[in-house]
């Protein structure tokens, strides 16, 4: 432009006028935890990678470890004791015969929450770098199982059984697939509940249940049976305690990867419980919603697995690559590596990416909705698993051998791609989406 | 009391041989190497932690306790003291410097100023930084100051009164324990970590530490956001002067592979006739 000052198309914008903080990058506090998580992983969990990996030790102990030294279950306390008491206003209200007070929703951003999810994700990125196992159990034991107990029981029962889940004085397992019954979950349930009396009486059998074998605590998810046809029974969800006559825990199935977190299968027969042990006291639980609710916190806990798992594999191989002399130069310098790489890179900016949104969703006080969730966790699963196998490939016989790790990442990728919600699952949830849309 | 632990960044030292030597041997490049807080200091931030709380809360310093942090260094060196902070430090001192414009000597006239200023009752540092291996700014501080000092500490033990300190220190054959008047300079070494190294007759006796330095909880993070950090140029504190100058520098000769031997009577032949160390 030659000549005089063009003149702005737009008016410059007074700085400070406009809060937009859109997240691009993890900032110094995000940094911070990794820097203390990864010290503490580095120093507590890769030394015991090997015998978690030939399940000579279980995760319990590492991740009690973790959890007291960086206060998480002292926060998780804090956490499930104001849900006690929120449940406790609710019962209150209900006896006055007054509505329910509704879950306090916060309008517009809520930077805090933001940073909670941050830094949720950071330790799970973490450990996964060296044993995403870890995190399937911990994210069962101290995740899901206690939310469910937390999104439809009573006070007492939350305070009676999520509590010492959420700061992992228990080990928590939530059990709703069946030898019969997987993606088709609820269509396909066999297990049942038949009232007895004040009581209730259990039966079916449960597999691939993450911490089955060593649970103190089991969420077991089942039809209320009243004579009625299968498909038109109630979904309901009782607390089962280890060692209940009836119940029987197997031992840790063998399986392709995920060997630092045990997968069991549980046998009910005859057993009885009281109906205090029937969350929420109602039969009228909500059974399918709760199980909705929970899909998306699991799906969204996925992209960060994912990232760590890629992180791990995008920084062990450019270093192979580097190092790695055949025909007289670093492997590196072949163009087919370099497409690895460079297709490794794209993976991580992406899944970084889609965490970056999470948060930066939650600290606007918005959340993912199902179809969102699902497209997350579809692409971040398949993004994992091609760079892991990719990893393996660059590796060459290396990659084939435990010692350089690559292989076991791999084999823990794969599970990313099955459980909550295999990826044929979650395609047909977002194309369903899309089509209703209209 | 007061403590004062000086913090030093180092390149990462699980990586060392990772290091190179820059062509001509005038520099060390640690390119790529992450920045880690040098250890010996982390166990200095800990021992000086355990001396100012109750091991049973170790949230909160005692009161009329505080433990500052300084570091001279690049202005990413905030994050250390951060680190630092989330530990449990009450604040932070980041004097803006090159390392390469730094010597040991310079370092703890510095750190003199800085005692100057904030009048600690105790300055508790690492033994040396494990990039140069220098191991004197500790010594070399202590003279400046006149203060009594106790190196490679193993053990400390604050008197009831607060007015003196009894260091053990590790030797051959034993530990020598030396009664220290406050103020005084203690650097530590490795077993200052241990779980009963550090008494302050408000910890219980029954109370065992963790094995090394505490993890930074992840709510104490976010609150070291909010506690205070200063920066400051290194040319404000009025010191100059570099007097050390490095000659060259070389990588270690690379080493020999070994042998490998077939049974006990060989090895023992063979540290016999060939190592002669029988
Ligand atoms: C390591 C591990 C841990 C687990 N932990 C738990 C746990 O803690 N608790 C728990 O309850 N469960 C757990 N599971 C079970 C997991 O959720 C199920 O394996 C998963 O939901 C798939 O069900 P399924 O195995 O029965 O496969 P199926 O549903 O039998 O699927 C078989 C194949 O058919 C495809 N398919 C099914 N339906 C459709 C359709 N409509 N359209 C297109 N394709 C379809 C699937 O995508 C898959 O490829 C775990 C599984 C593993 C592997």
């Amino acid at each position: 432009m030659s000549g005089g000052l063009a003149p702005a198309p737009f008016a410059p914008v007074a700085r400070g006028v406009l809060e937009f903080r859109p997240m691009i990058e993890w900032d110094e506090m995000h940094l911070s935890m990794r820097d203390a998580v990864r010290k503490f992983v580095e120093s507590e969990v890769k030394p015991k990678r090997d015998a978690l990996e030939r399940e000579e030790i279980l995760p319990y102990d590492i991740l009690r470890k973790f959890f007291d030294a960086f206060g998480v279950a002292e926060m998780n306390r804090a956490r499930g004791e104001s849900e006690v008491r929120r449940a406790q206003k609710r019962e209150e209200a209900v006896a006055r015969g007054e509505a329910p007070p509704a879950r306090a929703k916060r309008d517009g951003p809520d930077p805090q929450a933001g940073l909670e999810l941050a830094m949720r994700m950071i330790p799970v990125i973490e450990f996964c770098k060296y044993s995403p196992g870890l995190i399937t159990a911990l994210g069962v034991s101290a995740g899901l199982t206690p939310n469910a107990i937390i999104s439809k029981g009573t006070a007492r029962q939350i305070e009676r059984w999520a509590l010492p889940l959420l700061t992992l004085e228990k080990v928590g397992a939530w059990a709703i697939t069946e030898p019969g019954s997987g993606s088709d979950a609820f269509g396909s349930m066999k297990s049942t509940a038949r009232r007895d009396g004040d009581e209730y009486v259990l039966n079916g059998s449960k597999t691939f249940i993450t911490n089955g074998p060593y649970a103190d605590t089991i969420v077991f998810i089942c039809k209320l049976d009243e004579g009625n046809a299968p498909s038109e029974r109630k979904v309901v969800s009782f607390v089962l305690d280890r060692g209940t006559k009836g119940l029987e825990q197997s031992k840790p199935l063998r399986k392709m990867g995920q060997h630092s977190s045990p997968t069991g299968e549980l046998f009910l027969e005859d057993v009885r419980v009281g109906r205090d042990r029937l969350i929420g006291e109602s039969e009228e639980g909500r059974g399918r919603e709760g199980a909705k609710e929970t899909f998306v916190s699991e799906r969204t806990l996925v992209a960060a697995m994912a990232l760590g798992i890629i992180e791990q594999c995008l920084s062990l191989s450019t270093e192979y690559a580097r190092t790695r002399i055949q025909f007289g130069k670093p492997i590196g310098e072949f163009q087919l590596i370099q497409l690895k790489l460079a297709k490794m890179e794209v993976a991580r900016m992406n899944v970084q990416n889609l965490i970056f949104r999470q948060i930066a969703m939650a600290a606007e006080g918005k959340s993912m909705d199902l179809a969102e969730a699902s497209a997350c966790k579809l692409y971040s699963a398949q993004a994992t698993m091609e760079v892991a196998l990719e990893a393996v490939q660059l590796f060459g016989g290396n990659g084939y051998m435990s010692e350089f790790h690559v292989e076991q990442l791999c084999r823990d990728a794969k599970v990313l791609q099955i459980y909550g919600g295999t990826d044929e699952i979650q395609i047909s949830q977002i194309a369903r989406t899309l089509l209703a849309r209209g | 009391m007061k403590i004062l632990v000086p913090l030093k960044r180092t390149a990462d030292p699980d990586n060392a041989n990772k290091i190179k030597i820059a062509p001509g041997g005038a520099k060390v490049v640690t390119d790529g190497l992450e920045p880690k807080p040098n250890p010996f200091d982390e166990y200095a931030v800990e021992s000086a932690l355990r001396l100012t709380e109750n091991g049973t809360n170790p949230k909160a310093r005692l009161a009329g306790d505080s433990v500052v942090v300084a570091t001279f260094g690049a202005k990413e060196a905030s994050q250390t003291l951060r680190q630092a902070l989330a530990m449990g430090a009450d604040s932070g001192l980041l004097f803006e410097a090159s390392d390469e414009n730094l010597d040991g000597d310079l370092v703890a006239r510095a750190l003199a100023k800085v005692v100057e200023r904030e009048k600690p009752d105790l300055v508790v540092m690492g033994k040396q930084a494990v990039d140069g291996d220098s191991n004197q700014v500790g010594q070399i501080l202590a003279e400046r100051l006149g203060w009594p000092s106790a190196t490679f500490a193993m053990s400390i033990e604050l008197s009831q009164d607060k007015k003196s300190v009894i260091v053990g220190r590790e030797v051959d054959g034993g530990v020598i324990k030396l009664k220290l008047a406050l103020p005084a300079v203690i650097t530590v070494d490795l077993r200052i970590v241990a779980p009963k190294s550090i008494t302050n007759h408000v910890t219980p006796q029954t109370h065992n530490y963790q094995e090394g330095a505490r993890y930074a909880p992840l709510p104490m993070i976010m609150a070291a956001k909010k506690k205070p950090l200063a920066e400051a140029p290194f040319a404000s504190l009025g010191v100059e002067g570099v007097k050390t100058s490095y000659v060259k520098f070389e990588a270690p000769p690379a080493r020999k592979a070994g042998i490998k031997v077939k049974d006990v009577p060989e090895l023992v032949q063979r540290l016999r006739a060939e190592a002669k160390a029988l």
